[in-house]
């Protein structure tokens, strides 16, 4: 219990000291004292710039992904009760990308800011939508996390046929960023656009939060208990999908974080979902903002992107809780 | 957008197959049939061979990347897989990277000859990687000898009027994808052959330094536009998109390039080059 009621300050001590750390990184060396200098707006100006809008916008980026994916992972997980349940996993991140190469592909991103980040919750939506519609159906969780491989699969093969048919071979470059997923050049602006979806979703995701952990006992014991079911999947399903949205407008489709957090934190929160939210979130958060510094760290030719790193670290730890479950379930 | 940079840095090196003498040429034939693979073989097919020489070119020669592309129109396109361009009867292919890397060997084993956009790697000069040098290779293989010594020859004339810029101002080179390029590629040359001061000094393609220009900027921006938006509508996540960037694309200092300027190592170069070089340009 106590490490429990510690987790909380100390992942929020933990982003802190990334985000602090990533801000050290990037092609101008620059010494303690004029990062931090800068951080409060003291430093010469061009310190102040090359802080504030390259390296910490970078990093809040990575974050605000990493904790939209990792709210949105543990609530799925508490409402399909399993803990493969995750937005890459489900569809939810590649189908909000393919939205909004879409959107950029035949111009609609240029007409509106808003657009692309719209486009993306939209695709994010369709794909909850279709899982939740299926939950209502179906009580296998097999059959449940076959879908979204089904819809994942769908909305890979979509973009992939996009870039087959890109008009030039220029435009390849920039689709394949949401495919991969990555936070380079990223600044105030974009975060500007994203921020209000995430909130949205995360605040949908809080304040339904109680209902996940009524849950727990089983559909019907929960609807027993007087939980209106329909109301909370729809709650659930609404919010993650905003909140994978957004991040999908941030940084592309970054898969596996929404799994691994909450799998770490599930433990000292006592396996209540409800409790697991924020825990999830401030976890994955740091995940991808260390991740991102590794990145960075990195001395390939080019740089990786964050998507690459966070699968290469993810995808083992899902087949690892995979294998887990089935030795304990049988 | 490291992935324009590979693409085009590609495109500069992929074409860098040895030039060897095609078969109707060593025999004084003109090719009458032929076919080319990709775009940048498309622009010497399309300036140097008679409209009745040309069976078909590729697809891109008609995008907005493509230098040639008006004359492109009314000309058929053929993709670049070996069953849809055997079946065509050619007897001279042009390529510079379309087909892959084992479309050379491939054909020839087929018994169609094969010539190859040589690579440049310099804007003027006697060897074989200059532009004129390539011009006059392409033209020989193409049986139109005579033309490509004129376009050589007005390429030389063009080159030496250009008024480079006193002054040794600095210039970024800005593509699309958020890269630039220094010291070795045909756009150093380029920025150099207008009188004008390579900003970036790491060799090869890399991305626009964003943290070095918060401490130092370029007399000039050159942005170059690669898709088919019309004006400079970088990549959304690419460096060239980054609001440190963008501050610099002032109308003063900005001198914009097209893409199909640059897209290719050519006479079109020329364009890009005048440009740059005009005092009133920025």
């Amino acid at each position: 219990m106590t490490i429990g009621r510690a987790l909380v300050p100390a992942l929020l001590a933990a982003s802190v000291l990334a985000l602090f750390a990533a801000c050290f990184l990037g092609s101008t060396p620059m010494p303690l004292e004029r990062v931090v200098l800068a951080l409060v707006g003291a430093g010469e100006p061009g310190d102040g710039v090359v802080i504030w809008e390259i390296r910490l916008p970078r990093a809040l980026a990575a974050f605000a992904t990493g904790a939209a994916l990792g709210i949105s992972g543990a609530a799925l997980q508490g409402l399909l009760r399993n803990p493969l349940a995750e937005p890459g996993v489900l569809g939810v991140s590649a189908s909000a990308s393919l939205f909004a190469t879409v959107s950029i592909y035949y111009g609609l991103a240029a007409l509106s800011p808003w657009i692309l980040p719209l486009a993306a919750i939209l695709g994010a939506l369709a794909a909850t939508g279709v899982i939740a519609l299926a939950a209502i159906r179906t009580r296998s969780v097999v059959t449940l996390i076959l879908i979204g491989v089904g819809l994942s699969s769908f909305a890979g093969a979509a973009m992939s046929l996009l870039m087959n048919l890109a008009p030039n071979p220029f435009t390849l470059s920039d689709m394949i960023n949401w495919m991969l997923g990555s936070v380079a050049n990223r600044s105030f602006r974009e975060l500007g656009f994203a921020a209000p979806f995430l909130i949205a979703g995360a605040a949908i995701l809080l304040m339904s939060r109680r209902g996940l952990s009524v849950l727990t006992l089983g559909e019907e014991a929960a609807s027993g208990a007087g939980l209106d079911l329909r109301r909370q999947r729809i709650l659930t399903v609404l919010g993650a999908g905003i909140a994978t949205g957004g991040s999908v407008a941030l940084a592309g489709a970054i898969g596996f974080v929404g799994i691994v957090a909450p799998h770490i934190v599930r433990p000292f929160v006592r396996h209540d979902p409800a409790r697991s939210l924020i825990p999830s979130a401030l976890l994955a958060g740091l995940i991808l903002v260390l991740a991102d510094i590794g990145v960075r760290l990195l001395p390939t030719t080019n740089e990786l992107k964050l998507g690459v790193v966070a699968a290469l670290i993810g995808a083992p730890a899902f087949v690892w809780i995979a294998m887990r479950r089935r030795a304990i379930n049988g | 957008m490291k992935r324009l940079a590979i693409l085009l840095t590609g495109l500069f090196v992929a074409a860098c197959g040895s030039p060897k003498a095609s078969g109707p040429a060593e025999t004084g034939a003109k090719p009458m049939r032929i076919v080319s693979l990709d775009y940048c073989a498309d622009q010497y097919v399309l300036k140097l061979a008679d409209r009745e020489q040309i069976l078909a070119v590729s697809p891109g020669a008609t995008g907005s990347f493509s230098y040639m592309r008006e004359q492109a129109k009314d000309v058929p396109s053929v993709r670049a897989d070996a069953e849809s361009v055997l079946v065509l009867k050619p007897d001279l292919i042009v390529r510079s990277y379309g087909g892959g890397p084992n479309a050379e060997a491939f054909f020839e084993r087929a018994g169609v000859p094969v010539l190859n956009v040589g690579w440049t790697s310099t804007i003027d000069g006697d060897g074989m990687t200059s532009i004129p040098g390539v011009i006059q290779h392409m033209a020989d293989g193409l049986g139109q000898h005579e033309r490509g010594a004129a376009l050589a020859a007005d390429f030389r004339a063009r080159l030496a009027a250009v008024q480079k810029r006193a002054g040794g101002r600095s210039a970024l080179y800005m593509a699309s994808g958020g890269v630039t390029s220094g010291p070795g590629s045909l756009i150093h040359e380029m920025l150099l052959a207008a009188g004008l001061k390579n900003f970036e000094d790491r060799p090869g393609w890399n991305p626009v330094p964003l943290e070095r220009l918060t401490r130092e900027q370029p007399d000039l921006v050159v942005p170059a536009q690669f898709s088919s938006r019309g004006d400079f509508s970088p990549d959304i996540w690419s460096a060239s998109n980054h609001p440190v960037a963008q501050r610099l694309l002032d109308p003063e200092r900005t001198i914009p390039v097209e893409g199909a300027w640059t897209a290719c190592g050519g006479w079109f170069l020329m364009d890009a080059i005048e440009a740059l070089s005009a005092e009133d340009a920025s």
